[in-house]
């Protein structure tokens, strides 16, 4: 009935009775839009960074350099971001008109890259801050001194005076060549003043003249970095317009990966070659090679501080005690706290939740006093006081323990109740429900707690470094970091070989259980898998 | 009850219980259980011997002047001076210098990393081949999982002086004039430390994103959405509770971890350049970069950040683990 | 083993599950328990498991009251909904982990497995896990765990809803006949009250937690005495019609705005002698197509249920269920003339909801 009618209603509406602009002007429209969008995000991003945080930050005493370089970045990607704009707005014509897809995407960056040079004309302070000092003159080499081959006109230098073939022959009194004068107006901040010698004519006398920023070259150097530029943007925004929009995530990805990528390759690289000039193995006179194997020899040999395989027992005491510990005790205390009732019940939760967040390094300084104390105790105090493997495998275990509490707790909820209730009808009593029932339903929990442990005891660092003195029980990172902090030259093609040799069982666990990994460091904001 | 299927499930949850979770409280609270207690009590010992007792000492380490020159493990030898170090650090210019180190250090690596970047990583890696999108997403875990000290080692060596340095060879082949390290040290000691942690927010947010329920997202896709319509106007609107979870949880972990700035800068170079607060106090009592080792007055520092992270952590676990917490046992003690 | 429960109290906070609930399960009998979700029978069940501790009231196994008896100390055998089996158990160690437990002998653990899972018929898939299970195979070994150990008292928590229909049908008649064989009493929990009627001997109708009626399964059909059982239990349900009724001669006349209803039954005068407003209840099964019929209307809805169709009436603005048999063809817009088995009415007070026929 009616229903015909409302349908069509809409449809009516759109069919076009007003003149429609052709596509390629709505498309230029288009990238007009969101060109400007672009800009006034980036520029107001880079505005809050470089004019607004770095100044409040410098006015309370915070030496950083981050703001200023990240809103010099935002400025320099204006450009490039427009063209990329410009490529992908064309994308949603490339398929039907690819043709008019293209000449509209190369007229529009021809527009852009036009306007960044009016820009850039307009504002030459903003080009010049990153150019280099300059005098604003071309010198050459002669043999009474630097002899000027031209001058920009208008410049300070030649109100100053300066002609074209006057020969500078000293800055004060400092006489100079033309390798020194031009290393001496690189190097010096800009608006230096230079009090020039100049010889004229036989006569000689002296012009100040301060240093500014190169404006763009004159001429034909110009012109061949206006082209240069043309064409960069010209393929920035072929790129935007045609390479495959599903690539895009896997590129950025991969940028945002490099540096991890790069860091890890050189690890392997460094542990196979005598030295390394950033990725490349080089051997000791600078030149590529020098791959090598004696980096390994700390595997055999015993060195000033010790064998290896005495930090690597270490290591593994504490990574194994702390994984045992943890283990035990966390499943036991998650399982009280998810499957039992008791008086308290929900004082030691809200207990366990303040602890799952609570920032434990904090707790250092005490946990000092508290270790010296427990080495006092009588009989186990040899154990578990300060600089023994049982002291600090216990603030280990501590540390780790609200974190695994949770994880566990988590895992334990999940748990069928009818399972654990035809345990008992069975005849069982909690222990073991517990042990018989429970704990084999979440081995996927124990095997995340398991790794987990094993991964944090088997890195630790600040707890080991702190609480124990000298080598006796100094684990492989503390010993990586005394090799590191060494006077003599460090040796560090042997540390990261030592470094790769820590990591084995890291990456061993990391190419088994990525997984678990992935759910675990999640912070034990989940628990259930 | 118990019926969230998947991780995320729970977490999204969690979030929406705090605000409209008011179950009935159960009156009776249970009996003294002695099997519970068991069960409880190794956790509770290591609780009392390393939370509670070092909460309780350094507030009170804090009130003496402990220093290594009249240093003593028995409390009751200590000098009691009141609040004497926290005059003294209120009216420290150095300890004004490292809070706002700190506030930038906290909120410049938050807004970069561990929220803007995790929130880039997991959108993008939730668009791509579910394969390769796992691969890497497991390459963003090796930071966390690699030693502190292999990690510095390597970022030291990428920003090294050349030609030793990655980062200036790079540079060195695009003409570029070379960098130091201590030039560009914020910088760095910012991206080694989101790098590591801005796992945590990946890993959160695109467990949250992949739960998103499909027929939600094929509605959209219906009705025409684009990719990033959809993510504006779908997702981001249901990462509201992860991501003030995220936020929450990485500005006490952020303001309280201090390792990987120990082991990169040591606070330097030069006086306090990149010191945090909770490296500070570790510095005056237990690192004898200072010759002579203030447990007092580095106790100050620490108590500052305990009681922040006290009420941080009240805080924002009420929020979101209500709901953990009302769950009640289903079988009783008889 | 008999099982009393007296004034049986349980509430979770301020949510009351069970109120004052007694009863008494004769040694050897079969009761089910039926109400909808959330009437409290599980709590009950569970209360008698030993799992929830009463929050008041007595439960008496014979003679010995069991409030605070373990679980494990009261001898009895539970089959869950989930049938709750240990996965990581093959189907033998499942059967034998309460006489693991009991401190049974190997020799003899396998003996009573063995004999225990060929009552069962899964005899030869002892040595499978329980996930390798079709879910009818894991109800068995459920119940074969439940009963190796020779129970006094049975408990199943709804054992039959994971199964498939035929599944159903098939396990209702084995877990009867093995109960009637064993003599073991049993307490079924159910809310199919299909299964109810045709396994116990008595069942108790809960609702919010109240006990609605205990009585077998024919009284509860014949003679319900509270309108909640009346429309509960029955399947397709009973009409439920409001009604004044008035003796007219010796014939009652049930009337409302849309139907006037001559009949002569005793059950109709004792309705007559309730003036005012009625509640009467009629089974779709009770009423039939009948050429000269009192009652008149369209036929809304047909739903074909195989052997017959279940046809929806309506009559003014009431509507009546009836069964009919398939060959009548009716079709819905029909206009049908129905007539109502005067012997099998029932009346309700619409104030108390209580049978005004059986108290």
């Amino acid at each position: 009935m009616n229903v015909d009618e409302t349908l069509s209603a809409p449809l009516a509406d759109l069919s076009p009775t007003t003149v429609v602009p052709p596509p390629w002007l709505k498309m230029l429209i288009q990238i007009a839009r969101n060109c400007l969008v672009v800009t006034v995000i980036l520029a107001l991003l880079a505005l809050v960074f470089g004019s607004i945080l770095r100044p409040a930050l410098e006015a309370v005493n915070v030496n950083e350099e981050l703001t200023a370089l990240l809103s010099w970045l935002l400025i320099a990607a204006i450009p490039p971001a427009l063209y990329l704009t410009v490529g992908f707005t064309a994308r949603t014509l490339r398929n039907a008109h690819p043709a008019r897809a293209l000449v509209v995407a190369l007229l529009a960056a021809t527009l852009v890259y036009g306007a960044t040079l009016l820009w850039n004309a307009a504002f030459p302070a903003a080009q010049a801050a990153q150019g280099q000092p300059s005098l604003e003159m071309t010198f050459a080499q002669a043999d009474s001194g630097v002899v000027i081959e031209s001058i920009v006109a208008g410049s300070a230098a030649e109100q100053a005076g300066l002609r074209v073939g006057d020969v500078i022959t000293a800055i004060r009194r400092e006489s100079i060549d033309l390798a020194a004068l031009q290393s001496r107006i690189e190097e010096e901040p800009l608006g230096t003043p230079f009090r020039l010698r100049v010889q004229r004519d036989g006569e000689e006398f002296q012009v100040t003249v301060n240093s500014i920023a190169s404006a763009t070259g004159a001429g034909n150097a110009a012109l061949s970095r206006a082209a240069a530029g043309r064409a960069v943007a010209l393929v920035v925004t072929a790129v935007g317009l045609l390479v495959p929009f599903n690539w895009l995530p896997y590129l950025l990805l991969g940028v945002t990966l490099l540096p991890l990528l790069l860091g890890y390759t050189w690890l392997i690289v460094a542990t196979f070659s005598q030295e390394t000039h950033g990725l490349l193995p080089v051997d000791s006179t600078g030149s590529l090679g020098g791959l090598t194997l004696s980096n390994w020899d700390f595997l055999t040999e015993v060195s000033r501080r010790g064998s290896v395989w005495t930090y690597t027992l270490n290591s593994f005491a504490i990574a194994v005690i702390m994984t045992a510990a943890l283990l035990v005790l966390c499943s036991m205390a998650a399982y009280a706290l998810s499957r039992m009732e008791f008086r308290g019940r929900r004082l030691f939760l809200s207990f366990t939740l303040i602890l799952h967040g609570f920032p434990a390094v904090t707790l250092l300084i005490p946990i000092y006093l508290v270790l010296l104390n427990l080495g006092a105790l009588p009989i186990i105090g040899e154990y578990i006081g300060f600089n023994t493997l049982g002291g600090i495998a216990l603030v280990e275990i501590a540390f780790g323990m609200p974190f695994g509490v949770w994880l566990m707790k988590g895992f334990f909820d999940n748990i069928s109740w009818d399972m654990e209730r035809s345990a008992l009808i069975d005849g069982a009593n909690r222990w073991r429900t517990f042990w018989e029932i429970i704990l084999p339903q979440i081995r996927p929990g124990l095997f995340a707690l398991g790794i987990f442990s094993f991964v944090g005891g088997w890195n630790t660092y600040l707890i080991p470094a702190t609480f124990s003195t000298g080598t006796r029980i100094a684990n492989l990172p503390v010993y990586i970091q005394q090799l590191l902090g060494e006077t003599n030259p460090i040796n560090w093609n042997e540390i990261a070989a030592i470094g790769l040799f820590q990591m084995i069982p890291i990456l061993i666990l990391f190419v088994f259980a990525q997984e678990y990994l992935l759910n675990i460091y999640s912070g034990g904001s989940k628990g259930s898998s | 009850m118990h019926c969230a299927p998947t991780a995320t499930g729970t977490f999204l949850g969690m979030g929406m219980a705090a605000v409209t979770t008011t179950q009935s409280k159960r009156t009776s609270s249970g009996r003294p259980n002695l099997t519970a207690y068991l069960f409880l009590m190794p956790a509770v010992v290591l609780v009392v011997l390393f939370f509670l007792i070092p909460t309780i000492l350094v507030l009170y380490i804090s009130m003496t002047n402990l220093t290594s020159a009249n240093f003593t493990a028995d409390i009751a030898q200590m000098e009691f001076i009141g609040f004497a170090n926290f005059t003294t650090l209120f009216n420290d210019q150095f300890a004004q210098k490292i809070l706002f180190n700190t506030l930038f250090y906290v909120l410049v690596t938050m807004a970069i990393f561990n929220v803007g970047a995790s929130l880039f990583v997991s959108l993008l890696t939730t668009h791509i081949n579910r394969r390769a999108s796992f691969v890497f997403r497991a390459l963003w875990l090796l930071p966390r999982i690699t030693a502190g000290t292999v990690y510095i080692m390597m970022w030291r060596r990428m920003i090294a002086d050349p030609p030793f340095g990655i980062l200036n060879q790079a540079l060195g082949a695009v003409g570029g004039t070379p960098i130091t390290g201590s030039e560009y040290v914020w910088t760095f000691v910012v991206i080694v430390n989101g790098m590591i942690g801005m796992s945590f927010g990946m890993v959160i947010f695109t467990a949250a994103i992949e739960s998103i329920s499909k027929d939600i997202m094929n509605a959209a896709l219906v009705d025409g959405s684009t990719m990033l319509q959809r993510i504006r106007y779908i997702i981001l609107p249901l990462l509201r509770w992860p991501l003030l979870f995220v936020i929450s949880y990485q500005t006490l972990s952020l303001l309280t971890s201090y390792e990987q700035i120990l082991l990169l800068t040591n606070g330097g170079p030069g006086l306090y350049q990149t010191e945090v607060w909770a490296l500070t106090a570790y510095h005056r009592a237990l690192s004898n970069y200072f010759g002579n080792a203030q447990w007092g007055y580095g106790s100050a520092f620490a108590v500052v950040l305990v009681v922040i992270g006290v009420l941080l952590a009240a805080l924002y676990m009420r929020v979101f683990r209500f709901r953990d917490l009302v769950a009640e046992p289903k079988i009783e003690t008889l | 083993m008999k099982v009393d429960i007296e004034q049986l109290n349980k509430s979770f906070g301020t949510v009351v599950a069970v109120h004052d609930l007694n009863l008494d399960i004769r040694a050897g009998e079969f009761v089910a328990f039926l109400g909808p979700s959330g009437c409290g029978k599980t709590t009950t069940l569970l209360m008698i498991a030993g799992i929830y501790k009463p929050t008041g009231g007595v439960i008496r196994f014979g003679e010995r009251v069991v409030n605070t008896v373990q679980p494990r100390d009261r001898n009895i055998g539970m089959v869950f909904q989930s049938y709750a089996l240990y996965p990581h158990m093959s189907v033998f160690e499942n059967i034998a982990y309460p006489l693991k437990l009991k401190g049974v002998s190997k020799d003899e653990q396998r003996v009573r497995v063995q004999r225990s899972a060929d009552v069962m018929g899964i005899g030869d898939l002892l040595h499978r896990r329980p996930g390798q299970l079709s879910g009818g195979q894991q109800q068995r070994v459920a119940l074969g765990r439940a009963l190796v150990k020779e129970p006094d008292v049975l408990l199943f928590d709804e054992p039959l809803s994971n199964l498939d229909a035929r599944l159903r049908l098939t396990m209702r008649g084995e877990i009867k006949a093995l109960q009637k064989r064993l003599g073991i009493t049993s307490i079924y929990v159910t809310h199919d009250q299909v299964e109810a009627l045709t396994m116990a001997d008595r069942i108790a109708v809960m609702n919010e937690g109240l006990l609605e009626a205990y009585d077998t399964p024919d009284d509860l059909y014949d003679h319900p005495k509270t309108l909640f059982i009346a429309s509960f239990v029955g399947n397709p349900p009973m009409n439920i019609l409001p009604i004044q009724a008035a003796l007219e001669g010796d014939a009652v006349i049930l009337q409302n705005d849309a139907l006037r209803l001559p009949v002569r039954s005793e059950r109709a005068l004792k309705a007559a002698q309730q003036h005012g407003d009625l509640l009467m209840g009629v089974r779709p099964e009770d009423v039939t197509l009948s050429a000269d019929g009192a009652l008149c209307g369209e036929v809304f809805v047909v739903e074909p249920l195989g052997r017959e169709d279940m046809i929806d009436v309506r009559i003014g603005q009431h509507r009546l269920a009836a069964l009919v048999t398939t060959e009548k063809r009716i079709r819905a817009g029909n206009r049908v003339r129905l007539d109502i088995n005067a012997d099998k009415l029932q009346f309700f007070d619409p104030a108390s909801k209580r049978s005004i026929l059986w108290t």
